[in-house]
């Protein structure tokens, strides 16, 4: 929906008003076995004793479309077309239910994987990225991104130690690899990849998750006081006042 | 003695788009003639918009740019285990509907269409497009397919008035595709 300039007006005053204490984005992301959950948790609770009102969203989670992903996902039904086409509208749907009234509300939001999961893991498949990316248009971007840094190996070790992997964590639909253990080790350094590049594009701040869970709490801590007072991103105008149109419209229903 | 060389079947991929399903079907019937020719790829053969129509209520109403998301996941399900098949077999598939109704139900939505162009990028182009028009009284009693199921779901579509407008916007862009 192209944005009516009221609406473009109205999503820019509203985050930008000085005294407001504006919503803020915060999203971890990073391959499986890294620690972001741990580090979500703490992070949360730390935030909240700061006063913060919190909501937390989490990847593949709209209450609307995960039933749908899951049943898929269970018969291995899923190409990496269909695999990112239903990941993008769980997005969207989350994007609109979830995240952007919490940060008009002016709640701090954490995504505990965003869509930057979905750009590594649909590249790690074959799908080509510009495809991919413009998919989650138009963009939201967090105020800040923490990337939890691990290799292949710390992320594999880590999984394969208390569960199997997947079908579809371990890549084996792209991998065809019988053993999900193998596969997900092939999968996840094509993953890595992926990631690493996309935290030099999208500028995401690199936690060494090899480090102890306190010194990375310590420092996401101090990262987040630092980085809070940036300004609102004028890049998020587009999706704030799209959802702000759908809103209106919709809200006599 | 002379040989006759077998000749191959000809594959063909023909779309037939309209906002009225039943009329989308009876085209894509006749555009099919025989059905040992090949056969007819129908929207939510995944079944993707039947699960929600079932879905709980309070899990919040699905935007035109989710739907869309959807019908594209769809459509790559209908290519990868219909159409795609089909035409390595050298038969005709008409896709009904194909990517021009999911386009202009988008565009009447306000999508950008270049966003809507890079969605279906994957989507091979059909040798043969055909477009079903129908009357004003027709396109008010249309429920099935999937210009009324969104029609019926989206957000921003509160009253008939505002629903008849969105599927007379989105006829109305199909039939300036068509000219």
């Amino acid at each position: 929906m192209r944005p009516t300039s009221a609406a473009l007006r109205a999503a820019r005053a509203h985050f930008t008003a000085p005294g407001n204490r504006r919503g803020l984005l915060v999203a971890f992301e990073g391959p499986d076995g890294s620690g972001k959950t741990t580090q979500r948790k703490l992070f949360k609770t730390w935030l909240q004793s700061e006063g913060y009102d919190v909501v937390t969203t989490k990847w593949n989670s709209s209450d609307l479309i995960k039933p749908i992903i899951k049943s898929r996902k269970s018969v291995r039904a899923l190409s990496p077309e269909e695999f990112s086409l239903l990941h993008g509208a769980d997005f969207r749907h989350r994007v609109e239910q979830v995240i952007l009234p919490a940060l008009w509300a002016g709640k701090l939001v954490i995504a505990d994987r965003f869509l930057f999961t979905g750009l590594a893991r649909d590249v790690a498949r074959g799908l080509d990225l510009d495809w991919v990316l413009k998919l989650y248009e138009p963009l939201l971007w967090p105020d800040l991104v923490f990337y939890f840094a691990v290799s292949p190996a710390t992320s594999g070790r880590r999984v394969t130690a208390t569960r199997t992997p997947n079908f579809y964590e371990a890549g084996q639909d792209v991998t065809q690899v019988d053993d999900p253990v193998e596969s997900y080790q092939r999968f996840i350094a094509r993953v890595i990849r992926e990631y690493e590049s996309l935290a030099l594009i999208f500028n995401m701040i690199t936690v060494d998750a090899e480090q102890s869970i306190g010194e990375q709490h310590h420092l996401i801590r101090r990262l987040f006081l630092e980085g809070r007072q940036r300004p609102w991103s004028d890049w998020n105008a587009d999706a704030v006042a799209e959802w702000l149109q759908q809103a209106r419209n919709g809200a006599g229903r | 003695m002379t040989t006759k060389k077998a000749r191959a079947p000809k594959a063909e991929l023909i779309a037939v788009d309209g906002v009225d399903a039943a009329a989308v079907l009876a085209d894509a019937r006749a555009a099919l003639g025989a059905p040992a020719r090949g056969g007819i790829s129908r929207w939510d053969a995944s079944g993707v918009f039947q699960e929600l129509a079932v879905a709980d209520e309070t899990a919040g109403a699905p935007s035109a740019r989710t739907l869309l998301l959807l019908y594209a996941a769809d459509l790559a399900f209908r290519l990868r285990w219909q159409i795609r098949p089909a035409l390595a077999e050298g038969r005709t598939v008409v896709a009904a509907p194909y990517v021009e109704t999911a386009m202009a139900f988008g565009r009447a939505a306000g999508l950008d269409p270049k966003w809507l162009t890079n969605l279906f990028r994957f989507a091979p182009r059909a040798r043969t497009r055909r477009f079903v028009h129908t009357s004003p009284a027709r396109r008010k009693k249309a429920r099935d397919g999937f210009v009324g199921f969104s029609c019926d779901r989206l957000a921003a579509v509160r009253t008939k008035q505002e629903r008849l407008r969105m599927v007379d916007q989105t006829a109305a862009l199909l039939r300036r595709r068509d000219r």
